[in-house]
């Protein structure tokens, strides 16, 4: 059986990592940009900038549009957040280091992850406005095609562990890996978990081609929600990445939290470097890769996952 | 026990929860907000079937929610001359049939509730419930399951192919056409 660390100490873990992930997001997306453009670091600029677009949203005048839904527009970041902090209160930081470890882990996740559709929809609806409105309908597209993939993906990691449970799946992977037992498991989930994350180049909801979609309206304290949830987001999907994929705290050599930062890092970077490298792609492609390629791959991880068991 | 105090105080939240977003439904004007409220309707008996130790069934009914409650919502939004369910707009009709039926239908779930013989076995612990859960969809009523899930894959292929981009007469943002019934229309048109 596995020890839990007391409650309170897994809640300061949790808020520990998405306030200190939340500022890495912001830093680590600037230094991937300067790198693949080719210039010098400059670090101290990049370490300060996020500090300094707080303060400049934080000061910026709030600007609202006709009739718009405000209680929706008010809770769809606070949602989103709120699902990256429930998301990641179910993900084990370090063995027995985790806020929740229900038997049904695994189904809590993937509620969080279909509520990520709502609070974007509800986002973008609620402005009363063509663009956020366009990026809504556009997310949920996106979200409804990549659902499924993202579940079975995940369901095959439970398929070993016997277990809906993450801590569960994460100590099946003591022998091996799902990303080497699993290869197609992990390139699945980090399309999905871009999706999840409207990030780089499956960022359709939000996209620049949109001036902004869901968050064109938005102004100071309200973008800068916005942007911290999406963070949030990221950080709660890369770090069940490692943990679903990447074996959690296992690992040679080195103790098991700092395995699991070197394995969330690992899938961040990959994520945010995925954002500078690929262009954006088109929503109905995205859709079409969903439903034609990534379900009949998700299901092939299964079945070959399954009859490995047998 | 507090825990059975916070169980208790959550299970009231839960319940208020749930009748106030079902009340507000009826309430608001646009079918979007109603269907985000019946979504947080849904999702607090959701968490209602948690507390009874369901936890299987409570969270699958979370999860199934989210993504229905969308399609509900665009799908409405679709067949109403109202754009994007903004426009304010009555959510109510018929109602005299529907205040009859409401009464009814209370009143027979309260007469379950209050003449029904419930047993008074402890619940089994979540894990068992989930197991049991899983014995049951895959044994006993494995061939009922399977039928209605492969009856619903098959009535989502056929809705995917009829709503798909391509069809028998060309792409549908090409101008798909049938072709007319006279041969020599073709040339006129």
């Amino acid at each position: 059986m596995t020890t839990y660390a007391s409650t309170e100490v897994a809640l300061l873990a949790v808020a520990l990592t998405l306030v200190v992930g939340v500022y890495l997001v912001a830093v680590a997306d600037r230094l991937v940009a300067v790198i693949v453009a080719g210039d010098g670091v400059p670090i101290v600029t990049t370490l300060v900038a996020p500090v300094r677009q707080v303060a400049w949203l934080l000061s910026q005048s709030r600007t609202t549009t006709e009739r718009p839904d405000a209680a929706g527009w008010a809770v769809a970041p606070a949602l989103l957040a709120g699902l990256a902090a429930f998301a990641l209160a179910l993900v084990p930081l370090a063995p027995g280091l985790v806020l929740a470890d229900p038997d049904t882990g695994f189904v809590a996740f993937s509620a969080a992850i279909a509520f990520v559709m709502i609070a974007v929809f509800l986002h973008g609806w609620s402005p009363n406005s063509p663009l956020p409105l366009i990026g809504a309908y556009r997310y949920g597209a996106q979200a409804l095609s990549f659902q499924i993939p993202f579940l079975l993906a995940m369901l095959a990691t439970a398929l070993p562990a016997e277990s809906l449970s993450i801590v569960r799946i994460v100590e099946a992977q003591e022998p091996l890996w799902n990303v080497i037992r699993q290869p197609l498991g992990l390139p699945i989930y980090l399309v999905v978990g871009l999706g999840v994350s409207f990030w780089g180049p499956l960022n359709l909801p939000d996209g620049s081609d949109l001036a902004g979609g869901t968050s064109l309206e938005d102004s100071g304290i309200a973008r800068l929600l916005w942007a911290v949830a999406r963070s949030s987001m990221l950080i709660a999907v890369s770090a069940m990445g490692a943990a679903g994929f990447l074996g959690g705290w296992y690992g040679p050599f080195l103790p098991g939290p700092v395995w699991v930062i070197v394995k969330t890092l690992i899938l961040l970077g990959v994520i945010l470097l995925a954002g500078h490298v690929f262009a954006r792609v088109r929503i109905q492609t995205f859709v079409l890769v969903s439903w034609a390629i990534l379900i009949p791959l998700a299901l092939l991880n299964i079945f070959v996952s399954g009859a490995f068991l047998l | 026990m507090i825990d059975d105090q916070i169980v208790t105080i959550v299970f009231w939240i839960f319940s208020a929860g749930a009748i106030i977003a079902g009340y507000r439904v009826f309430r608001t004007d646009s079918m979007v907000r109603a269907a985000f409220y019946l979504l947080a309707s849904f999702a607090a008996v959701g968490g209602i079937l948690i507390l009874l130790g369901s936890e299987f069934l409570g969270m699958v009914l979370i999860l199934m929610m989210a993504g229905e409650m969308l399609i509900m919502a665009i799908v409405m939004v679709m067949y109403m001359m109202n754009p994007a369910g903004l426009n304010p707009m009555v959510m109510v009709h018929q109602n005299r049939v529907a205040a009859i039926a409401g009464v009814v239908a209370f009143l027979a779930l309260a007469g379950v509730a209050l003449a029904g013989d419930f047993p008074d076995k402890p619940a089994p612990d979540p894990p068992a419930a989930t197991r049991e859960l899983g014995v049951e969809l895959l044994g006993n009523s494995m061939l009922v399951f399977q039928t209605a899930g492969v009856t619903l894959l098959a009535t989502m292929i056929g809705a995917v192919a009829l709503a798909g981009h391509r069809g028998r007469y060309g792409a549908a943002d090409e101008g798909s056409l049938e072709p007319p019934l006279q041969p020599d229309e073709e040339t006129e048109g």
